[in-house]
């Protein structure tokens, strides 16, 4: 029991490394590393411009009101920004299977999905994350919705995270995945900055199954809005299922998974 | 001239053999439209209804053009190429060629980009029937002057591009200003018409590349002028000429700094 609590924690050490080492790379030119966050908050609050010019027609659009929007808004963007922050490689995942990057994982002593996804960072969804977080103090601040915000915007980026390796994995199986891994990605995103109140029908039923939006973004809005313990254990639930549904994915195909002999240097 | 016409056939050529990726890269214009059908027919309790002047059709029309157009561009590809080439030296490859570096960039990505318009825009025109089952009332006169703008829209959008990937000769990632300046035409363009702002800021979008680049197309589709057409045009030409201008200077101004170390 022991060994394997001191397996994670040593697993857990070596991903944050992995990730910090991936930040200070980015970090290297100062300039641009800011430029990069700063305008991707200033990209994001654009958008809010397209919602001031909605909420003068109606009050209520899809039962939120504004500053909910603002708070879907703002989920949205530290959920796209935690994953991309800590798990970029897993949103590429079906290039460095098909170029036959992976070989360089495979040879270490760790987790290959966890090295692997945790290898890259794109500096500027930070300037989501941050984003995010000005939006949800905008809403209004409370100690406990402040909290549910942090656990969402981690379960959510998990989400997100466990969709985009499902479907790049399937690269060890299809050519050309990486094309439905970005139909994936791009409706998980679109959707998710929307009011679930606009669809209606078996739109509405994708939303919390199939496209998990709803489990990801609407159900989070919901119970930090008002409360409910069920919805909560729903998003945790589901949060684990598709973690280990896209652990299971990953390694049923890397037994398919057949090295290049590519020769290469990770700087 | 010939040499720019041979490399936009060239472009053309080599997209026509990944068809089906073109194809395929609709659903994204296809779910963007999805929601967007979605949210106007939340808001128009009436389909009749005018909101802004503007009825349910109208609206939904406007949003099927100008989201052609946004999908068609891949703006944030050109621009992270031109960034991309500035930035690796390639843009040296370039300069010792008999054109100028400005002209093969735009010629080459009007060939990507031919394709990709005439796929989008049929679908495009299926999807907007499928949602709408009718098309606004249009003669074919002004059908061939909305695509005369709709191209004339894409010729100054890439120019733009480009003058934005330029200024990575001065900064090392010019990408960012990209990110705003597309989300400024996104929002004051194609999701809604200028008619949608308060007064003052409708005028001052009226002069504006919102007006020729977004606005300009998808306003003579779902409401025909000839004053309006006139209008738009005359303001096309002017920004072409002020677009290529800009990215003349910028490149002539940051071609100086470059320097080439063999290899």
């Amino acid at each position: 029991m022991l060994t394997a609590v001191n397996g994670v924690k040593n697993q857990m050490r070596v991903t944050r490394l992995s990730i910090r080492y991936a930040v200070m790379r980015e970090m290297l030119n100062k300039f641009t590393f800011l430029s990069n966050v700063l305008f991707m908050i200033l990209n994001n609050a654009c958008m809010i411009v397209q919602w001031v010019v909605l909420y003068s027609i109606n009050d209520d659009i899809g039962g939120y009101t504004f500053k909910q929007m603002l708070l879907l808004w703002g989920l949205s963007a530290s959920i796209y920004g935690f994953a991309h922050f800590l798990f970029e490689k897993a949103f590429h995942l079906s290039d460095t299977i098909n170029t036959g990057k992976l070989d360089a994982f495979l040879v270490q002593p760790k987790n290959v999905l966890l090295q692997t996804i945790s290898s890259d960072t794109k500096i500027s969804s930070l300037g989501d994350l941050l984003f995010g977080f000005i939006m949800y103090f905008i809403h209004g601040f409370t100690i406990e919705s402040f909290l549910l915000f942090i656990f969402f915007t981690a379960s959510g980026g998990l989400i997100l995270t466990a969709i985009s390796i499902i479907l790049n994995s399937l690269s060890f199986w299809l050519n050309k995945s990486d094309m439905i891994a970005e139909v994936g990605n791009s409706l998980m995103i679109n959707f998710s900055t929307y009011p679930d109140g606009i669809f209606k029908g078996i739109t509405r039923i994708l939303l919390f199954t199939l496209i998990p939006v709803g489990i990801a973004n609407y159900i989070p809005i919901h119970v930090m809005t008002d409360f409910n313990i069920y919805l909560f254990f729903i998003n945790i639930g589901v949060t684990l299922l598709f973690m280990l549904f896209a652990f299971l994915i990953f390694y049923q195909g890397l037994k398919k998974y057949s090295s290049s002999n590519l020769m290469s240097a990770r700087i | 001239m010939k040499k720019y016409w041979f490399i936009i056939n060239m472009q053309i050529m080599s997209n026509l053999q990944y068809i089906f990726n073109i194809i395929f890269g609709f659903i994204g214009y296809f779910i963007m439209l999805f929601i967007l059908f979605n949210l106007w027919q939340y808001l128009y309790s009436d389909p009749s209804e005018l909101i802004n002047g503007y009825s349910l059709l109208q609206m939904t029309w406007y949003v099927v053009i100008t989201e052609i157009l946004w999908s068609t561009l891949s703006g944030s590809k050109f621009c992270k190429k031109i960034c991309n080439d500035v930035k690796s030296g390639n843009i040296t490859y370039n300069i010792n060629k008999p054109y100028s570096y400005i002209g093969y960039s735009l010629s080459t990505h009007l060939g990507d980009i031919s394709v990709r318009l005439l796929v989008y825009t049929i679908l495009g025109m299926l999807t907007g029937l499928l949602f709408l089952g009718s098309f606004p009332s249009l003669s074919l006169v002004s059908v061939l002057i909305v695509i005369l703008t709709s191209i004339m829209a894409l010729v100054i959008q890439t120019l733009f591009m480009i003058a934005i990937g330029l200024l990575s000769f001065f900064i090392e990632d010019a990408n960012p200003f990209y990110w705003v300046y597309s989300k400024v035409i996104l929002v004051l363009g194609t999701i809604f018409p200028i008619e949608y702002f308060p007064g003052i800021l409708q005028t001052i979008l009226r002069f504006s590349p919102v007006y020729v680049v977004s606005y300009g197309p998808a306003k003579l589709f779902v409401d025909f002028s000839w004053d309006a057409a006139f209008s738009i045009i005359l303001a096309q030409i002017i920004y072409f000429v002020i677009a290529y201008l800009l990215c003349f200077a910028i490149y002539r101004k940051g071609v100086k700094r470059i320097n080439v170390n063999g290899g």
